[in-house]
C-alpha cells in the first residue's frame, strides 16, 4: 500500500520540480489560474451584467476609459457602442472563450483519443476507416470546416463548440494512435492479455494511462487554438449572438472605430485575448518539454 | 539652391497638367451588374447609366420630377399621356432623338433576357403608344395612371438604330453603349472600374470633368482610406463611424442630404393568438396577440428614443421620423406630431391594454444590410426592456433574414424601404396596403397589416389626376396609417459623400453618385 502511494507522489513531485525550472512557465501558469478565476467568478467581479439589455444604456456608448457611469462607478476600460462596460464585457467574454476552449478541447479529446486507441488496438479495416477519416479531416483548413458547419447550423455557443469538436478530434486521434501503437507491443500489455482481461480493460486501464503525456500536451495546445478559432468565428459574425459578445465579437465591434481614435473598444479585448493565448501556449510548451522523455535532462 | 530651382518647376508642372484639372476618379460602394441600362433595377447600375443615358422625365436632387428628354407632359384624356420631346437632341453616334426611339425603348425593356430585376415594372402600365409627330408621343394606360411620368424617370432611352434584340454583352463591350447623356462609356471592367469620356454634343449643361473613372470599392474602410490617400477624389456611402473624423480633416469635405430610405419596424399582425417569439412575462404562452392592440403598438413606438438612436448609433447621419418621407419631399405630412419618447406613458398604455407586467418578445433584424442595423435593434431592445417588454435581440445575415421575414416567422423585425418615386403613393401601396398577390399592392407588407378604410383611401387617392389634390388625399391616408401604427418608423437615413477639399457636390436624395454633380469650389 505504501509503495503505491510513493509511486504516485514521486513522479508528480519530479514533474512539479521540472515544470518549475522555467520561471516564465510558472508566471504563465499563474496567469492561467488568474484568468480562469476571473472567468469563473465573472458575475461576482463584474460591476455590470453586459448581457442584460436592461442594464445597458445607449447614451453611455463609446465612453473613454475612466469615465463615470450614471450609477456612480467608473468604466475603467471605457464602454462599447451599446454602452456596455468593457471590463465587464471582457470578463464575461473570457468566460465564453474559456468555456468554449476547454469544453471543446475536452470533448474532442475524449472522442478523438478513444477513436485513436481503438484504431491502434483493433487494426485492420477499423484502423483504416478511422485513420482515413482523420486524414480527410486534417486535409481541410480548420477555419473552413468551422465556417461551413456554422453556416449550416446557425449561430450560438453550442454550435460553435460542436464545430470546434468536429474540427479538433482528428489531432487527438492521430496522437493517441501513434502512442498506443508503441505501447501495445510492450510486455505489460502482453501480460494483461495473458490474464484474459477484457479488451476494453486492457485498452483503457493499461494502454491509455501510458499514452496520456502526449495527449495532455495536445490538449493544452488545442485549448489555445480553440479559443483563437472561436474568436475568429465571432469576429466574422458567425459565432455568438450580438447581445452576448465573446472576445472576438467585442474586438469586431470596436474594429470600425479604430480609425476614429476610439481604440479601447478593440484594444482591451484584444489584449485580454493575447495574454490568455500566450499564457496557455507557454504552459503547453513547458508541459511538452517536461512530459517528453526524449527531452528529459 | 535646390529649392529655388524646384519650386518654379513644380508650380509649372501642376499648372500645365491637364489630366489633374479635367479628370475625376470616384468610387462606388457597389458594383454595377451590367452596362445595359435595362438589365437590372439596381442602384449602382442606375447611377452608372445616368451618366450615359437620359430619361424622358428626370428627378432633381430632391427627387421632384423635372423635364429631361421630354420638355413637357400632360394628360390629354384620363387614360392618355402626351409627351412633347426636346428637339435637337443627339445620340452619341450622331442620330437624332425622336419619338420612334421612345417606342423602340418601351418595346425593348420587357424583352431583356435573364434580367435579375426587370425595368418592365416601370413600363407595364403603358398599353399602347402613338407617334403624333417626331417630337410628340402619346402613351395610353389602362385607365387613369397618374404616376406614369414618375415611372418613366427610370426608363433610359436608347436609339432604334440598335435593331431588334440588342445584346446585353454589346452594352458591356461598348458597341451598343449609345445614349444621349453627358458621358460616353469607353471601357467597362465588371467589379473593377468604368471609364467615361465627356460627350461634346450633349444637349444640356456641359459637365466640368472631361474624363471620369469610376472605381468599385465595396469595403468601407478601403474606400475612406483611398480618399485620404488621394487615390480617388470622391466617394459615396461614407461609414457613419468615419463621419466625425473626416469632418475635422482639412483635406476632405463632406456633403449630405436626407435620403428617401426609411428604417422602420414591422409588428406581425397575421396571428390572432400567440404570435411567434412572443410570450407572457414569465414565458407562458399567450391567448392573445398583444401586437393587435393599438395601445401596445403605441407604447412600443413611444418607448423608442429616436433622438438617442440618431445621435449615438447613427452619429447624426439620420433624422428621427414618425412618417414615410423627409421634410421637403412630396408627401411629407408637416403637421403629424412626432412620437413622444415617454417611458411612463408607454408603461401606462401597456397596463391599460392588459399587460401591466409587460410581455416577452424577440426583436429580429439583419446585421449586414442597412447602415448600423445590428446596433439599432440592440438599442431598441434596451429601450423596450425599460418599459417592461423584456426583449431578446437576434440579428442575422440578410439572405437568411429576409426569407424568414417574408414568411412572417418573426413578430417584431427591422426593415428599410427606399421610396424611389419620391412621393407617398409608393410606400402606401407597397408597404401598408393589405397584401394582395394578384394586384401587387401590399407586395412588401411583411407585417401583414390590413385596414380596409386605409385601402379605400389609397385606391381613391390613386384615381385623382391632379397632382396637388392627389398629394392631399395621400397625406390623409398616411395620417391614418401612422395613427394606427401600421409600422413603427425609426429614422430616415442621410446620404453622405466625401470629396477632396476644393470640390463642391450637390447631394441627391436618391443616393445616385453622379460626376455631373461635382464641380471645383468657386
Amino acid at each position: 500500500m505504501s509503495a503505491t502511494v510513493q509511486r504516485e507522489i514521486t513522479p508528480f513531485r519530479r514533474f512539479a520540480a521540472d515544470y518549475a525550472s522555467n520561471k516564465i512557465a510558472v508566471v504563465a501558469l499563474i496567469g492561467v489560474v488568474i484568468i480562469v478565476f476571473l472567468a469563473l467568478f465573472a458575475n461576482l467581479i463584474a460591476p455590470q451584467n453586459p448581457y442584460d439589455l436592461a442594464q445597458l444604456d445607449i447614451m453611455d456608448g463609446r465612453l473613454p476609459p475612466g469615465a463615470k457611469s450614471p450609477a456612480g462607478w467608473t468604466y475603467w476600460l471605457g464602454t462599447d457602442d451599446q454602452g456596455r462596460d468593457m471590463f465587464s464585457g471582457i470578463l464575461y467574454g473570457l468566460r465564453i472563450s474559456l468555456g468554449v476552449g476547454f469544453g471543446s478541447a475536452a470533448t474532442a479529446g475524449v472522442i478523438g483519443s478513444a477513436l485513436g486507441l481503438i484504431a491502434a488496438y483493433a487494426g485492420g479495416w477499423v484502423e483504416t476507416a478511422i485513420m482515413r477519416l482523420v486524414d480527410l479531416q486534417l486535409s481541410f483548413p480548420a477555419i473552413l470546416v468551422a465556417l461551413m458547419i456554422l453556416a449550416f447550423l446557425g449561430k450560438g455557443v453550442m454550435n460553435v463548440m460542436l464545430a470546434l469538436v468536429i474540427v479538433e478530434w482528428a489531432r487527438y486521434a492521430r496522437t493517441a494512435r501513434a502512442a498506443a501503437l508503441v505501447e501495445r507491443r510492450r510486455e505489460y500489455v502482453e501480460a494483461a492479455e495473458c490474464l484474459a482481461l477484457p479488451q476494453w480493460r486492457v485498452l483503457f486501464r493499461h494502454i491509455l494511462p501510458n499514452c496520456m503525456p502526449p495527449l495532455i500536451v495536445i490538449g493544452a495546445i488545442q485549448v489555445a487554438s480553440a479559443i483563437l478559432l472561436e474568436a475568429t468565428l465571432s469576429f466574422l459574425g458567425l459565432g455568438v449572438p450580438i447581445t452576448e459578445p465573446s472576445l472576438g465579437l467585442l474586438i469586431a465591434n470596436g474594429y470600425q472605430y479604430m480609425l476614429s481614435g476610439k481604440y479601447w473598444i478593440s484594444f482591451y479585448p484584444g489584449l485580454a485575448l493575447l495574454v490568455t493565448i500566450v499564457c496557455l501556449n507557454l504552459v503547453a510548451d513547458q508541459l511538452r518539454d517536461v512530459l517528453n522523455p526524449r527531452l528529459q535532462r | 539652391m535646390a529649392r529655388r530651382v524646384f519650386a518654379p518647376l513644380m508650380a509649372g508642372l501642376l499648372a500645365t497638367s491637364p489630366v489633374s484639372a479635367q479628370s475625376l476618379v470616384m468610387a462606388f460602394s457597389g458594383s454595377p451588374t451590367s452596362a445595359d441600362p435595362h438589365y437590372h433595377t439596381f442602384s449602382p447600375n442606375i447611377a452608372l447609366d445616368s451618366h450615359s443615358y437620359n430619361t424622358l422625365v428626370d428627378m432633381d436632387p430632391k427627387s421632384r420630377p423635372i423635364a429631361s428628354l421630354a420638355e413637357s407632359w400632360r394628360l390629354v384624356s384620363p387614360d392618355t399621356w402626351e409627351f412633347k420631346l426636346r428637339p435637337g437632341v443627339k445620340f452619341h453616334n450622331g442620330d437624332d432623338f425622336t419619338a420612334e426611339d421612345v417606342v423602340y425603348t418601351l418595346a425593348r425593356v420587357p424583352t431583356v433576357l435573364n434580367s435579375p430585376g426587370s425595368f418592365s415594372i416601370y413600363t407595364k402600365s403603358v398599353v399602347s403608344s402613338e407617334v403624333v409627330d417626331p417630337h410628340t408621343i402619346r402613351l395610353k394606360t389602362n385607365g387613369l395612371y397618374p404616376l406614369l411620368p414618375i415611372d418613366l424617370t427610370l426608363v433610359f432611352m436608347i436609339p432604334r438604330r440598335l435593331g431588334p434584340n440588342p445584346l446585353n454583352e454589346d452594352f458591356n463591350n461598348g458597341r451598343n453603349a449609345i445614349g444621349t447623356g453627358p458621358y460616353r462609356m469607353t471601357s467597362y471592367k465588371p467589379g473593377d472600374r468604368v471609364e467615361l469620356e465627356r460627350f461634346d454634343g450633349f444637349w444640356g449643361k456641359k459637365p466640368h470633368w472631361a474624363n471620369v473613372s469610376v472605381r468599385m470599392i465595396p469595403n468601407d474602410g478601403a474606400r475612406t482610406a483611398s480618399l485620404l490617400a488621394g487615390d480617388v477624389q470622391f466617394i459615396e456611402f461614407v461609414p457613419t463611424s468615419d463621419v466625425a473624423r473626416l469632418g475635422t480633416d482639412k483635406r476632405v469635405a463632406l456633403s449630405q442630404t436626407d435620403s428617401l430610405r426609411l428604417v422602420f419596424l414591422w409588428l406581425n399582425r397575421s396571428h390572432q393568438v400567440a404570435p411567434p417569439f412572443v410570450t407572457g412575462p414569465n414565458g407562458e404562452a399567450l391567448t392573445t396577440n398583444p401586437l393587435n392592440d393599438l395601445r401596445v403598438r403605441k407604447a412600443l413606438s413611444m418607448a423608442i428614443n429616436r433622438n438617442a438612436i440618431v445621435e449615438r448609433v447613427m452619429e447624426g447621419a439620420a433624422i428621427p421620423s414618425n412618417q414615410f418621407l423627409a421634410p421637403g419631399v412630396s408627401g411629407h405630412v408637416a403637421d403629424l406630431a412626432p412620437v413622444p419618447f415617454d417611458i411612463a406613458a408607454a408603461r401606462a398604455l401597456l397596463a391599460e391594454a392588459g399587460y401591466p407586467k409587460g410581455f416577452r418578445i424577440t426583436l429580429h433584424g439583419p446585421n449586414d444590410r442597412y447602415v448600423n442595423d445590428g446596433k439599432i435593434v440592440q438599442a431598441i431592445g434596451q429601450m423596450w426592456t425599460r418599459i417592461g417588454v423584456e426583449t431578446k435581440v437576434d440579428a442575422m445575415t440578410w439572405t437568411t433574414y429576409i426569407s424568414r421575414a417574408s414568411k412572417q416567422e418573426f413578430s417584431a423585425f427591422l426593415l428599410g424601404w427606399g421610396i424611389s418615386s419620391g412621393e407617398a403613393s409608393n410606400p402606401l401601396r407597397a408597404l401598408v396596403h393589405t397584401y394582395d398577390a394578384a394586384s401587387g399592392w401590399g407586395s412588401v407588407n411583411r407585417g401583414r397589416y390590413s385596414n380596409p378604410q386605409l385601402d379605400g383611401m389609397i385606391k381613391a387617392a390613386m384615381a385623382v389626376a391632379d397632382d396637388k389634390m392627389r398629394e392631399a388625399a395621400l397625406i390623409d391616408a398616411e395620417r391614418v396609417a401612422m395613427e394606427d401604427v401600421a409600422l413603427i418608423p425609426i429614422h430616415i437615413q442621410k446620404n453622405i459623400w466625401a470629396m477632396r477639399a476644393g470640390l463642391t457636390h450637390t447631394p441627391r436624395a436618391d443616393e445616385r453618385t453622379l460626376a455631373m454633380d461635382l464641380i471645383p469650389a468657386p
